[in-house]
């Protein structure tokens, strides 16, 4: 009987979608599943996708106490507009996004968001509100979470715990004194980040 | 109103030769026409940056020197006497001017590749300021060494990957043209002195250089500028026309200033990625 009765209790227990977890579990950002994307009005004509290709930073989620942090460092010269090749023209768009008119990644090689979880709908992050540093100006940034989950990693046959999300969120850059081309190119900058993250 | 001033022509281009012309006419009575550089770097400075100076970066050192320049200069002018001393001062101190702007820089970088930057850089700074300042005697001549300057400047700077350096550039020839048109247009030479001569060379040096440092423009086209005021070394029809002058002096340092342009545009500047 006692048997039996582990045994269910460890079935139902592997049955719930998540775990109530107890204690602040620390995670460390996946970098090649977690990039920050963007979005840019060309002229009105269009908008011009983009992304940073290199990304680090760890995550702290305690799902009982509905409490989360996120600290991310994006290279800003890993910019990448699918524009890297100049062709015949004396530089490239991505070049130019790296000059001082935009990221200018060699006086500032670092950007950086830190954040914490402010809302939650049950046991999943709704909004994160934190700084994002940018060109050297700090300003608060909010992020929607667009969708949370975690559970086992599957590369892992379930040894190991992920999460993965996806949030979004405006910024004006000239907010952050990137003020070139405005308003040709748009001052409002569409935020989309998908983010994966390995338990500790 | 707004969509006006937004234009990157007025910005760098109309603004600032606007400004600098009003300052030209109301103050060369006053031999401090050549604020009108100062007043050309002020009004883009002012569209591209506003009035802050948080945080200060490299861009914002840069516009902080060429201003400071002029308010030396005007001391110079006043309290020194000119001669091979000053001469020599100012230059020091543009180099030295140009190691404190790009340190945040410099300084993330490797020793050796650091020091071997931040000297060139300084000797570049230092040589542009020495040889424009023997021009500050000679109005003519350092209005169009001015004019070729900025525009030159400007030019490689847009090759090389910075349109705002570009604009700054362009401003600084505004200004310089400024104060060559109201000399073209009245027939007579007004002072340019070191409140005209040093922010000049020491804007246009420090934004060919940070256009080096943080863009894209090659050494080489950054180096080839010095050739500007040096081509306003070359022989003048001194009995003719100021305004013939004032001509054939932009032709000289036009051509030069195309010398850096081209290179900057034929050998692009460090490879992509």
């Amino acid at each position: 009987m006692t048997k039996r009765f582990r045994l269910a209790a460890g079935i139902a227990a592997a049955l719930l979608p998540l775990p109530a977890l107890a204690a602040p579990e620390s995670y460390t950002v996946d970098p090649i599943h977690t990039f920050p994307h963007f979005a840019i009005g060309h002229f009105g004509m269009s908008l011009i996708y983009g992304r940073f290709d290199k990304t680090s930073g760890r995550m702290t989620v305690d799902i009982a106490a509905k409490t989360g942090s996120v600290e991310i460092t994006i290279e800003a010269a890993s910019i990448n507009t699918a524009d890297n090749e100049r062709g015949g023209r004396p530089r490239s768009r991505d070049e130019h996004l790296r000059s001082p008119d935009f990221f200018n990644v060699q006086e500032f090689p670092r950007m950086t968001f830190k954040g914490s979880a402010t809302r939650w709908n049950g046991d999943v992050p709704a909004t994160l509100e934190g700084q994002l540093t940018l060109l050297g100006v700090t300003r608060p940034v909010t992020l929607t979470v667009d969708h949370w989950k975690c559970g086992p990693d599957p590369r892992t046959g379930g040894k190991g715990f992920m999460c993965g999300a996806n949030a979004s969120g405006t910024i004006k850059r000239s907010d952050f004194g990137m003020k070139t081309f405005i308003p040709a190119v748009s001052d409002e900058v569409r935020l989309m980040i998908q983010m994966e993250a390995l338990r500790n | 109103m707004g969509g006006f001033f937004d234009h990157p022509a007025v910005q760098g281009g109309v603004a600032p030769f606007v400004v600098a012309l009003v300052i030209v006419v109301l103050l060369q009575r006053f031999r401090l026409a050549g604020l009108a550089i100062a007043a050309a770097l002020a009004t883009v400075a002012y569209f591209l940056n506003g009035l802050t100076i948080e945080p200060l970066t490299v861009t914002r050192k840069i516009i902080l020197l060429g201003l400071a320049a002029a308010a030396v200069g005007f001391l110079a002018d006043a309290l020194l006497a000119p001669g091979r001393a000053l001469a020599a001062a100012l230059a020091i101190l543009g180099g030295a001017g140009a190691v404190w702007a790009f340190w945040t820089v410099l300084s993330q970088k490797p020793i050796a590749e650091s020091a071997l930057l931040g000297g060139g850089i300084a000797l570049f700074v230092a040589a542009m300021v020495a040889t424009l300042g023997e021009l500050q005697p000679q109005p003519v001549r350092a209005g169009g060494a001015g004019l070729g300057l900025g525009l030159g400047t400007g030019v490689a700077a847009i090759l090389g990957a910075s349109a705002t350096y570009g604009l700054y550039g362009i401003a600084l020839g505004a200004g310089a043209g400024a104060f060559l048109l109201v000399q073209m247009v009245t027939g007579r030479a007004i002072a340019a002195g070191a409140i005209f001569a040093l922010p000049a060379a020491l804007t246009a040096a420090l934004l060919a250089a940070g256009a080096m440092l943080l863009a894209q423009l090659a050494w080489y086209a950054m180096a080839l500028l010095l050739l500007v005021p040096a081509a306003a070394f070359l022989p003048l029809p001194q009995k003719q026309p100021i305004w013939l002058q004032c001509f054939v002096v932009s032709l000289y340092t036009f051509s030069a200033a195309a010398v850096a342009s081209l290179l900057a545009w034929h050998y692009g500047g460090r490879p992509a990625g």
